[in-house]
């Protein structure tokens, strides 16, 4: 690698930027799937009661709720804590609430999904099966918003494996190259091995440590230069924003993520040689 | 040493490159193969060391069979072999000792016998002095032997040079004679190809004639290499 430190550096440098926009792409997108992930875990499908249903109706239904596939756990809210709640929340209102001659507020049943259900499809498979229940009068569940927003990871990720497959294509392209240049400049090198009765493998091993160290190298820098982005970008631009986003705290890739891109960057080394080492060195 | 049964070699502008060659070199001897330009001695000598496969024929070199054996074969071949190119083949950013120590790291000797015998080649060839110039620092003999140096630093059987003598005066090209004598006297094999007739008639040898890729059979002698 020291023979041509110019070509060299720019190829480190390339694939350095190739890992730096997948890093990057990775980081925002784990992100974003963890608030996902998060957000869906607060998703509630409220199923509100038939006046008429009494408590241990209420609890007969909830167990047959807790007992549906899509359900984590069913908690029944009375008329009475259904208000208080109301009260809590609207303190300003407090007494013209409890100057009301009853009780407006139906009891409901507060329903968990379990994780594998916490989606756009989870939250209709269940609904479906609730509505039209004896005892159900109304469903509430808010997943408008988890539909788009399932949208936009589900095109987030298509977005990022094709970006991805580009840049991966280009880093084993760039590797070839160089490969293929170091080869020619050794060409009378390798003649003379050749000549001697070096086998292939001492002649092509070079080659191959060199591409798998440029893949190595090219990562390593890519890393250290998205922790400094994260540190000294994204999470300045998050912070303002982490109240909106119910305080979710953005990562960094954690070490068993960091260790694959390093493995990805050894075998796209690997390969990027192989390239030329089969085409350009036939011994 | 060097068996050759109706060899040929056809290229695809040149189909007659060499055409119905047989001949032997037996072990120790001196030989030169002669010939004007063009008429195959090049190709002959790449064909011992399985450069080019022979379009038809039998060849076979210190045991091997060079047209049947397999290519991650030739290695081990070539490790018998000693080889002086026309165009010398030295790296021009090494000194002399570095160009004979790169082919000893080229087979994987220990370090501490690289110095040694990177050493003891210069001193055969009369260039210990040199042996921190570069090539390009050395005369046109000079660089003639330090090939020849890095050639038999790994003692090899056979020697295959071609036009060793090509560029040089009279007096460099005897002393270059000279020294591939001193090496087949330690018992190397030497096929030294040469289209000078000076330099033939002047240190005669065993001789192998080709004209147009044929053996000659001219006012020389027919397929050589007996002692």
């Amino acid at each position: 690698m020291t023979q041509n430190p110019w070509l060299n550096a720019i190829t480190l440098g390339t694939i350095a930027l190739s890992f730096l926009v997948l890093g990057l792409f990775l980081v925002i997108f784990l992100n974003t799937k963890g608030l996902l992930e998060e957000w869906g875990s607060r998703i509630r499908v409220t199923a509100y009661l038939s006046s008429t249903v009494d408590l241990s109706q209420a609890l007969r239904l909830g167990q047959k709720v807790r007992g549906l596939e899509e359900v984590q756990e069913v908690k029944y809210r009375s008329k009475e804590e259904a208000l208080r709640i109301l009260e809590e929340r609207m303190p300003e209102r407090k007494e013209w609430l409890r100057g009301l001659p009853r009780n407006p507020l139906p009891a409901s049943l507060e329903v968990r999904l379990k994780g594998e259900y916490q989606n756009a499809e989870g939250v209709q498979s269940l609904v479906k099966k609730l509505r039209g229940t004896p005892g159900i009068e109304d469903l509430q569940y808010g997943s408008d918003w988890l539909e788009k927003f399932s949208a936009f990871m589900a095109l987030l990720k298509v977005l990022g494996l094709s970006l991805g497959g580009l840049l991966l294509l280009a880093t084993i392209i760039v590797i070839s190259n160089t490969i293929r240049l170091n080869i020619f400049a050794r060409r009378e090198e390798i003649e003379i091995m050749r000549s001697v009765g070096a086998t292939g493998l001492f002649i092509r091993a070079p080659f191959y440590m060199e591409g798998v160290l440029q893949g190595l190298l090219g990562v390593v820098l890519a890393l250290g230069m998205l922790y400094a982005f994260f540190l000294l970008f994204l999470a300045r631009v998050y912070e303002p924003l982490k109240g909106l986003l119910g305080n979710f705290p953005i990562q960094f890739l954690s070490w068993e993520q960091m260790v694959a891109m390093g493995l990805g960057g050894v075998v796209l080394g690997l390969f990027g040689t192989q390239v030329s080492v089969g085409r350009y060195l036939r011994l | 040493m060097i068996e050759m049964v109706h060899v040929s070699k056809a290229y695809e502008g040149n189909p007659k490159a060499l055409f119905d060659i047989t001949l032997k070199v037996e072990k120790g001897q001196f030989v030169y193969l002669f010939g004007p330009n063009g008429a195959g001695k090049s190709t002959l000598l790449k064909l011992l060391y399985a450069a080019e496969r022979p379009t038809a024929g039998e060849v076979r070199v210190n045991a091997f069979d060079v047209v049947r054996m397999k290519p991650r074969k030739v290695p081990s071949l070539r490790r018998t072999l000693g080889l002086v190119f026309q165009d010398l083949k030295l790296l021009q950013r090494r000194t002399a000792q570095e160009n004979i120590a790169f082919a000893l790291e080229a087979l994987r000797a220990e370090r501490g016998e690289i110095l040694k015998k990177a050493i003891q080649a210069l001193r055969l060839v009369g260039l210990e002095r040199k042996a921190e110039c570069l090539p390009s620092e050395l005369s046109a003999g000079e660089q003639q032997r330090l090939a020849v140096a890095r050639a038999v630093v790994n003692d090899p059987v056979l020697l295959l040079a071609d036009e060793p003598t090509g560029s040089l005066s009279l007096t460099a090209a005897e002393e270059t004679i000279r020294l591939f004598e001193k090496i087949n006297l330690r018992g190397t094999t030497v096929v030294l190809a040469t289209h000078n007739e000076g330099i033939v008639n002047l240190w005669p040898k065993e001789k192998i004639v080709l004209e147009q890729g044929r053996l000659s059979e001219g006012p020389h002698p027919l397929p050589v290499a007996h002692d």
